[in-house]
């Protein structure tokens, strides 16, 4: 065992010592999504309401294929620990048929304006909100907000009114948003790459146009999940048109020697590492809460970045399937906890039709098998061998780090990376769907971030 | 991970036969092959796999009941029906089988299903072995058993039990049946040595009732396995073991290894491409081993990823093909492609037709949807590899049982004879075959069957 763990020491320290930072930028990605060869014909650059519709012959197959799902009986007492319980999973079934209003919840969907634009050879969907009323004097900041997997722009629906409307809200008006929330390409209504290699810093590219397109030259970006890369791949393409960037998750790929010292002894020299109480609270004993945690909770993430089309294949056919996929990662990735519960504790935090919604969006989109190859096209290579993942990021950040999180990255890390942290958060209560589960919370965090930055701009061009 | 050696009482004479020299996953039977360590002899011990407590006062029912697969018009409706709705995501441009299983040519392997696949005529197929049932520990154990048509006076017939793995079935072997049966009649051998082959369905597979309680590893089989046998009345009898089988045992002992090995290991891998006589490679080893990271390491993250969601969230995993038969037929036949033959990655049609008829795979995979068998069969990974490693380094063992190795050329990985004998210690035959994948029963049967033949003359004239 010994032996084992000099040897991986030193390759560790082999690898250190070839691998220095080379101050880079991460070059804007030009591409072609869309079917066969690229026309010569400039690119229609108009930008078209959209509306989300639905057919009654989409609801009866729908029902039909509910009414037909065959399940199979769980373990004795297993709870959600060989994922989705079908006991559950029948009930929420029976409330998808006989309750759920589909019509009802497009409405809702519908309540806010969406827009499609074609950029790089595919439409590119996205809801643009703005502020209902703006004080005398103010202006609106654009901010946009990027969803991950298996989540959609509809995350964002209890959150949006607090950004664009705060004061209605009981929070502080000093800054207001107009928010636009993409679905990322493959995900919901933006059409499915039709090329392979569409990786992060494609999306990262494609947002940026996007926002061009909307007349923003400056603007923050907030992201959880995929969310947080391609945000973050956006701070690096384009820092001088990002004031700020915002994120829920901070995971760190290119782990180093320091990294691995700092596992092997944080728990008994934290201060050394730059390591807070609650750091130590949340990431050891590691092999517990690190290592077998990510082991037990990776599965998906490794069939999908290795064999997307086959997994999404049959999600793509069985609504109960792809709600069971889904249904699992609500559960466990907003407490671990919850796998010993029967009901996977989801009602705890989020009601059915929430749930249902996004799932829905999923459904009948049929996006399930390209949103999966997202993660073939950004880990095929493997982790931490990515360009971007080894570039710093410079932009003002603000980190608003949730305990419940899967992985927890102490600031200590995350600061190799985003070397400009305007604000670091250990937040109270909550998981990886910050912004579905706790949007008061993290709409909070959000304008005491944008609130520094300001400060802090306006304090720069005083200066200048 | 695994159970191994057992010494039970009798059986002393039951030998190995592993034929996929694959870290294959899972594992399964071969570990429970006896061995011979004078050191412990542990209880054969019990279980209880059936719903709810067991019931103390009403003793197994142990009679041996005889089966037919069955099907109704209702069950074939009922399947055309979703085969008609069936909704696909077109490929990437240029994808074959990277991204996995290529939906345009899965929408002409459907249209075969649905049009041209005749499943009753593939149940009468199913039905020429004669099917059995019988209760052990709690639940209904599925298993063939064909016997040689005609036996020469005063030769012994040997009895082997074959074990399937995963997404495979007893189906697997009917092909290689006939050989080991009457191996005269097909050119293998002047049948001094026959077979009468025993093939069972594992817990939660096919048409052997799932288990209702957690825990059922390939401890657990084996020793049911082994109480089969015994209810048939076999006391010695020869195994042969595919896919769960040989993976378990090779990766048994690597992890109950001293730590020596592991480092002695590397050493032969980074000295064996330049010195392979220096390390004990072959050169054949070397051929099939190297580039060592691409074909190692690479290779096997890109094909595991069933692996690590089947040993974590089975239920999850097996929900959507249960309810899908194209999605179950994508999931399963990826294997049948890839682990056949890697290039096959390559192809816009994953080469599956190249080695396997439509109705051969079509066939295996209906086992898995008309028994709606899909989770509980991945439920075996999680029973079997998401077990604390502290407890299983505590089941340090060798199989010291006469053992014989074939080592397909197109496994996903090779695992050379000096890293073989570190658990295997009685190593009677390992032979490099010219040929095959990871299905070698389906795929190549005949030369399958002549290297079991192979190793049986050599075990009994011992």
């Amino acid at each position: 065992m010994l032996l084992e763990i000099l040897l991986i020491l030193g390759t560790i320290i082999f690898y250190f010592l070839r691998s220095r930072k080379k101050e880079e930028t991460l070059s804007f990605k030009e591409g072609w999504w869309g079917r066969g060869q690229k026309p010569d014909t400039e690119e229609d650059a108009t930008i078209w309401p959209f509306k989300v519709e639905t057919t009654e012959k989409d609801l009866s197959d729908l029902y039909r294929r509910l009414d037909e799902a065959r399940f199979t009986e769980p373990l004795e007492d297993s709870c959600f620990h060989y994922g989705t319980n079908s006991v559950y999973l029948r009930k929420v079934v029976s409330y998808w048929k006989n309750q759920f209003n589909w019509k009802k919840q497009v409405e809702i969907l519908n309540k806010y304006p969406q827009f499609k634009t074609k950029i790089q050879g595919i439409d590119i969907h996205f809801v643009h909100v703005k502020p209902p009323c703006l004080p005398e004097g103010q202006s609106a900041k654009p901010l946009l907000m990027v969803h991950g997997w298996p989540g959609s722009f509809y995350e964002f629906y209890k959150i949006i009114p607090l950004l664009t409307d705060p004061a209605s809200h009981g929070l502080s008006d000093e800054h207001i948003f107009e928010v636009i929330c993409p679905s990322i390409p493959g995900y919901g209504f933006s059409e499915a790459p039709h090329k392979k290699g569409f990786n992060s810093v494609s999306a990262a590219s494609v947002f940026y146009e996007l926002m061009l397109r909307l007349g923003f030259s400056e603007f923050y970006a907030q992201g959880g999940d995929w969310g947080w890369l391609i945000c973050t791949n956006l701070a690096q393409i384009a820092p001088n048109h990002l004031r700020g960037l915002h994120l829920n998750l901070a995971s760190v790929t290119n782990m180093g020697f320091t990294h691995l010292l700092s596992i092997l002894l944080g728990r008994y020299l934290p201060g050394l590492f730059g390591f807070q109480e609650e750091d130590v609270r949340r990431m050891f004993p590691f092999l517990k809460k690190g290592l077998y945690r990510i082991l037990s909770e990776s599965g998906y993430a490794h069939i999908q970045a290795t064999k997307p089309d086959t997994v999404g294949c049959g999600l793509n056919d069985s609504p109960v399937g792809l709600a069971a996929y889904i249904l699992e990662k609500f559960s466990t990735w907003t407490d671990l906890e919850f796998r010993n519960l029967e009901d996977g504790g989801l009602e705890r935090k989020f009601n059915l039709d929430d749930l249902l919604t996004n799932i829905m969006i999923y459904w009948v989109s049929g996006c399930i098998v390209s949103s999966m190859r997202f993660y073939k096209e950004n880990l095929q290579k493997g982790i931490g061998t990515q360009k971007h993942e080894k570039l710093p990021v410079q932009v003002p950040t603000g980190i608003a780090s949730f305990p419940n999180e899967v992985m927890h990255t102490p600031q200590a890390w995350a600061q190799k990376k985003y070397t400009n942290i305007v604000s670091f958060h250990l937040m109270p209560k909550g998981g990886h769907f910050a912004a579905l589960e706790e949007p008061e919370l993290l709409a909070e965090d959000i304008l005491q971030f944008v609130g520094k930055v300001e400060k802090e701009q306006l304090w720069r061009k005083k200066g200048e | 991970m695994l159970c191994l050696p057992r010494s039970f009482q009798y059986s002393q004479k039951n030998a190995v036969l592993v034929p996929a020299a694959a870290l294959g996953v899972g594992g399964m039977v071969v570990c429970w092959l006896m061995s011979r360590r004078k050191a412990k002899r542990l209880e054969v011990g019990d279980g209880w796999w059936g719903s709810g407590e067991r019931s103390l006062r009403e003793k197994e029912d142990e009679s041996i009941r005889p089966f037919k697969i069955e099907t109704s018009d209702k069950e074939i409706e009922d399947l055309h029906h979703r085969l008609d709705r069936a909704r696909y995501a077109p490929p990437l441009e240029g994808a074959a089988f990277h991204y996995g299983f290529n939906s345009d040519y899965l929408q002409k392997v459907v249209a075969y299903w649905r049009n041209q696949f005749d499943w009753r005529k593939q149940v009468e197929i199913l039905n020429k072995y004669p099917h059995f049932h019988t209760t052990i520990e709690g639940i209904d154990i599925h298993f063939i058993h064909v016997k040689p048509p005609y036996v020469p006076h005063g030769r012994a017939v040997q009895p082997i039990l074959m074990v399937h793995g995963w997404p495979g079935s007893f189906y697997e072997f009917y092909k290689i049946i006939p050989l080991l049966t009457e191996p005269a009649r097909y050119g293998l051998g002047d049948g001094d040595v026959v077979f009468e082959v025993i093939c069972p369905s594992i817990p939660g597979y096919g048409f052997s009732e799932a288990p209702h309680q957690k825990g059922f590893d390939t401890r657990a089989t084996a020793r049911i396995f082994h109480k089969l046998m015994k209810r048939l009345g076999f006391k010695e009898y020869y195994i042969q073991g595919g896919d769960w089988g040989s993976g378990i045992t090779t990766n048994m002992g690597i992890k109950g290894a001293h730590p020596f090995s592991s480092f002695k290991k590397l050493i032969q891998v980074m000295l064996g491409a330049y010195v392979p006589w220096l390390v004990g490679f072959t050169r054949e080893d070397v051929r099939r081993m190297y580039p060592f990271m691409q074909k190692n390491v690479y290779d096997i993250l890109r094909e595991t990823g069933y692996l690590h969601i089947q040993a974590t969230k089975p239920d999850t995993a097996g929900c959507g093909l249960n309810d899908s038969p194209v999605g179950l037929a994508a999931y399963i036949l990826e294997k049948f492609s890839t682990w056949t033959d890697k290039s096959f990655l390559h192809r816009d049609d994953g080469g599956l037709e190249r080695k396997y008829s439509l109705d051969d795979l079509l066939t295996n995979v209906m086992i898995y949807w008309v028994t709606s068998s899909i989770a509980s069969s991945m439920r075996y990974y999680k029973e079997n590899l998401s077990r604390d490693p502290a407890l299983s380094d505590n089941t340090r063992f060798g199989v010291y049982v006469p053992a014989g190795i074939a080592a397909f050329p197109e496994e996903i990985t090779h695992v050379p004879c000096c890293w073989a004998k570190m658990i295997f210690k009685n190593i009677v035959s390992y032979s490099y075959m010219p040929r095959g994948g990871h299905f070698a029963a389906f795929e190549e049967p005949k030369l399958l069957a002549q290297d079991i033949i192979h190793f049986v003359r050599r075990v009994e004239q011992l």
